[in-house]
């Protein structure tokens, strides 16, 4: 175990600290002892409603004076009792940034985002502007001071937050998922700027994330919370290292450690500690004997002879604001096709996915479904072919039982009441929620939620399905079940969509993939050669999985996709 | 939708460099005429003038189209009312004792058989509208083109209470979110086949009273989450706050004070004298 005890040069202490929201039987934090020195980077991970964002704000001592429940045990901050100190004082001691960069934004100028907390701490005006410049130059954002948050990008709008909680000044840094919802690159813009705070500010950072490889390549040591406790607490690449720990607590390694543990499987390496960062890795494979060329054949994305289903015919399209953001699109949707639309935030892909919903219309050219115009279906027809599943399933729910809402969809369907049975009782039990049947859908906890939607899509038959970032804030398990859905649903002959910028999780399921930027198709191929192109990948700020990295570093035809395959390549 | 051009418009202008305790003066003097006059031709004039001063500051043409189209059953509404029903009131600003008739309504139909619409009532409906109009266009010319962070501050150099005044301006922030919120329930429930153009008003007040739900749930929510980031960034709704721009009356200011103080004082001064912008049926 780490530092769990107090120690004289700790800026955060947690002392059997246990918590129960309102309206809860079940702990949150469950006797937790820790303990944060100055100047480390503590990582937190854990799977969903384990506790991390619980203990993100109980560091502040938002948990518990903002949500009440029942509190035992001392956190201190500073040498600040959390209870005894309100929030606007602490504040002084702790920067946050949250998950969502959107809410986070509370003025309409990027210095004066930076400048709310410290009029709120009644600094004079000269200090405040020679802070806000100094923040804002250290996450490198001084050029856009001036313009408002919104017109700032993801990772740009996480910098502004971190900027926000920089200019303070605060012993301690904590960040609750901050890249859950960013690209690769944004993500890799926020990881590289936690470990600049650490160097040049000298500020403790308490970082909770799912995002394996590159928390592995930042923090010091890592706490594992599941149910609410500490389970493991440790140096950061001994605990991604250990395996059976992560499963037991429904985490993922990083990449680069899966394909070292497939590869000790095979006798190819010692049993000692795994690599948990890329370069080691690459270090470690060129100590192996040279890997073989491998390129498996490409399976089909969709049957021979197949019909496009949906079609784009040279669509642009362009924003009442002056946005183009469909640039001359063509593309072709087969029946039983597995397709995967990758790009950055902004490269156009939920564009690209409302017009083939008929939710925007092109500014020119065509989109077809069946040969036919898409905008020649009436909504319940379109709505019956294609399903769409959304990145917020909670702007699906508006019933008061998850029957009711899966039924709904039927209520417009000239159906015999014994088939709507049928359907609604079929698809409860292919995502596993006959149990919830009589339950409020908003009863449910987050991954049920999002199941209790497909159900309600699914209930409709239609012959295509779209799932818009669906492993977004999900942990390992949560995003595997999902993704397994979408496996079994391909296999009942469905054809799949998946919009994402998360490329890790797709192979095994994905076989054709539309990489996107800029509003164009940038690269329209089998999933193995679009996770090889890295120089079209980092045209629109994606970049290679840890694997297809080591593959690449290995042997210039290794092709390779997941760490399995890695380790087959050395055989 | 974007939304920071909703809440919020860039182009520097004279107005929009004015300060917001400026604007509010503004605001305060035109509405009071706009109150008082009951002529629909002045109104009109009036209405017209502040449309134009929207578009001329920037305030976008979708932004006022959206409006008239959200206040148009509205607009209909007031008409209908007072061209049939407003009959004592306007019978005492005309001092006629007959209302014109132009549309009667058949003496078959239930209730309101046998009532006439009468073009007085129908111009004073008018003069209504214009004067709706002219308080609901002076809002995106005061708010849109003010900072919020300057709207604050302004307020509280008005000594409104700061926790009061950062409302105001949160709400204005949240209103575009809302609205935000409602278009993507919408979009989704027709993604699940709810086609509102085929439905009757019955229906649709039922799908309308649903998609309340996940809004409500969601903007509670997101509610929440702001002020978890608030305090965070330790607000207390401490009037002693400092501020890294705060607000100035300039010599523009005082300018544009004195000739609303004399344009205000003269409308009141030809309305008492010579009943200029009283209603003239």
């Amino acid at each position: 175990m780490g530092d769990t005890l107090p120690t004289a040069d700790a800026i955060a202490t947690l002392e059997r600290v246990s918590y129960i929201y309102p309206r809860s039987e079940r702990p949150a934090l469950l006797n937790l002892d820790l303990s944060i020195p100055r100047g480390q980077i503590l990582g937190v991970i854990g799977p969903t409603a384990s506790g991390k964002t619980t203990l993100c704000l109980a560091l502040n001592g938002i948990v518990p004076q903002f949500y009440g429940g029942r509190f035992f045990g001392r956190v201190t901050v500073a040498g600040l009792d959390t209870v005894d100190h309100p929030i606007y004082e602490l504040a002084r001691h702790v920067g946050m940034v949250f998950q969502d960069p959107e809410t986070q934004i509370i003025t309409a100028s990027v210095e004066m985002e930076v400048a709310f907390a410290l009029e709120n701490l009644k600094l004079p005006a000269p200090e405040i502007r020679a802070r806000v410049k100094a923040a804002l130059e250290a996450v490198h954002l001084e050029d856009v001071a001036k313009k408002h948050p919104h017109s700032l990008s993801g990772g740009q709008q996480q910098r502004l937050a971190i900027a926000s909680a920089l200019a303070i000044r605060p012993e301690l840094v904590v960040l609750d998922e901050p890249t859950s919802q960013l690209d690769p690159r944004s993500t890799e813009e926020v990881f590289t700027l936690v470990r600049e705070i650490s160097r040049s500010f000298g500020a403790a950072v308490v970082i909770a994330s799912h995002a394996a490889e590159e928390m592995a390549a930042t923090v010091d040591r890592l706490v594992v919370l599941y149910g609410g406790r500490i389970t493991a607490d440790g140096p950061a690449d001994a605990i991604y290292s250990d395996l059976q720990l992560l499963g037991r607590a429904q985490l993922r390694p990083p990449d680069v450690t899966a394909a070292f543990f497939h590869l000790a499987a095979r006798g190819l390496v010692g049993t000692g500690p795994l690599p948990t960062r890329l370069d080691d890795g690459i270090r470690a494979l060129a100590l192996l004997p040279k890997a073989k060329p491998f390129r498996p054949e490409a399976e089909p994305a969709f049957e021979p002879g197949a019909l496009p289903i949906l079609s784009l015919r040279g669509v642009s399209h362009t924003y009442w604001d002056g946005t183009r953001a469909l640039d001359a699109v063509s593309v072709d949707i087969h029946r039983g096709d597995y397709t995967l639309i990758l790009g950055q935030n902004g490269a156009g892909k939920s564009t690209l996915i409302k017009h083939f919903l008929n939710l925007l219309a092109p500014s020119s050219g065509q989109v077809l479904m069946d040969g036919k115009p898409v905008a020649s279906y009436s909504v319940n027809e379109i709505a019956h072919r294609i399903g769409y599943v959304p990145q917020n399933p909670d702007r699906h729910l508006f019933n008061s039982t998850v029957e009711a809402e899966v039924s709904f969809s039927l209520r417009a369907a000239d159906l015999p009441a014994a088939e709507r049975a049928r359907r609604v009782d079929d698809a409860l039990e292919a995502l596993d929620l006959v149990r919830h049947r009589r339950m409020h859908p908003f009863a449910l906890s987050k991954g049920d939620r999002a199941r209790v939607v497909v159900a309600a899509i699914l209930v409709m038959e239609p012959e295509v399905l779209i799932f818009d970032e669906p492993t977004t804030g999900q942990d390992d398990w949560g995003a595997r079940a999902i993704l397994e859905l979408t496996k079994g649903l391909h296999a009942r002959g469905k054809t799949i969509v998946v919009v994402t910028h998360h490329l890790g999780l797709m192979p095994g399921y994905a076989r054709r993939a539309l990489v996107m930027g800029a509003g164009r198709i940038l690269l329209d191929a089998p999933i193995r050669d679009a996770y090889h192109a890295d120089a079209v990948l980092e045209q629109t700020f994606l970049k290679v999985t840890q694997v297809v990295a080591l593959a690449r570093a290995s042997e210039n035809e290794n092709y390779a996709l997941t760490p399995a395959e890695l380790a087959a390549s050395f055989a | 939708m974007n939304l920071p051009e909703l809440q919020r418009v860039t182009r520097a202008t004279f107005f929009s460099r004015l300060d917001f305790r400026t604007k509010l003066m503004a605001f305060a003097a035109v509405s009071a005429v706009a109150a008082l006059w009951d002529n629909p031709v002045l109104g009109g004039i009036l209405m017209v003038a502040v449309l134009g001063a929207c578009l001329g500051v920037g305030v976008s043409l979708g932004y006022l189209g959206f409006m008239f189209r959200v206040m148009t059953p509205f607009f209909l509404l007031l008409l209908l009312t007072h061209g049939l029903f407003n009959v004592e009131y306007v019978l005492r600003l005309t001092g006629r004792a007959h209302l014109t008739p132009v549309l009667t309504i058949p003496a078959s139909w239930p209730a309101i058989g046998g009532r006439f619409f009468s073009r007085e009532g129908l111009l004073y409906g008018v003069n209504v509208v214009f004067k709706s109009m002219t308080f609901l266009l002076l809002i995106p010319l005061c708010v849109f083109t003010t900072d919020p962070n300057q709207l604050v501050v302004g307020l509280v150099r008005l000594r409104v209470p700061y926790k009061l005044a950062f409302v105001v301006s949160a709400t204005l922030r949240f209103f575009p979110l809302i609205f935000g919120e409602i278009q993507a329930v919408m979009e989704t429930q027709r993604l699940r086949g709810l086609a509102l153009e085929d439905m009757g008003p019955i229906q649709r007040v039922r799908v309308y009273a649903k998609t309340s739900v996940p809004v409500i749930l969601n903007a509670l929510f997101k509610a929440q989450q702001i002020e978890v980031v608030m305090r965070a960034k330790a607000f207390s709704g401490d009037p002693d706050r400092t501020y890294l721009e705060d607000s100035a009356m300039r010599a523009p200011d005082w300018i544009f004070n004195a000739f609303l103080a004399a344009a205000f004082g003269a409308a009141l001064w030809f309305y008492f004298s010579v009943g200029f912008g009283r209603f003239v049926g």
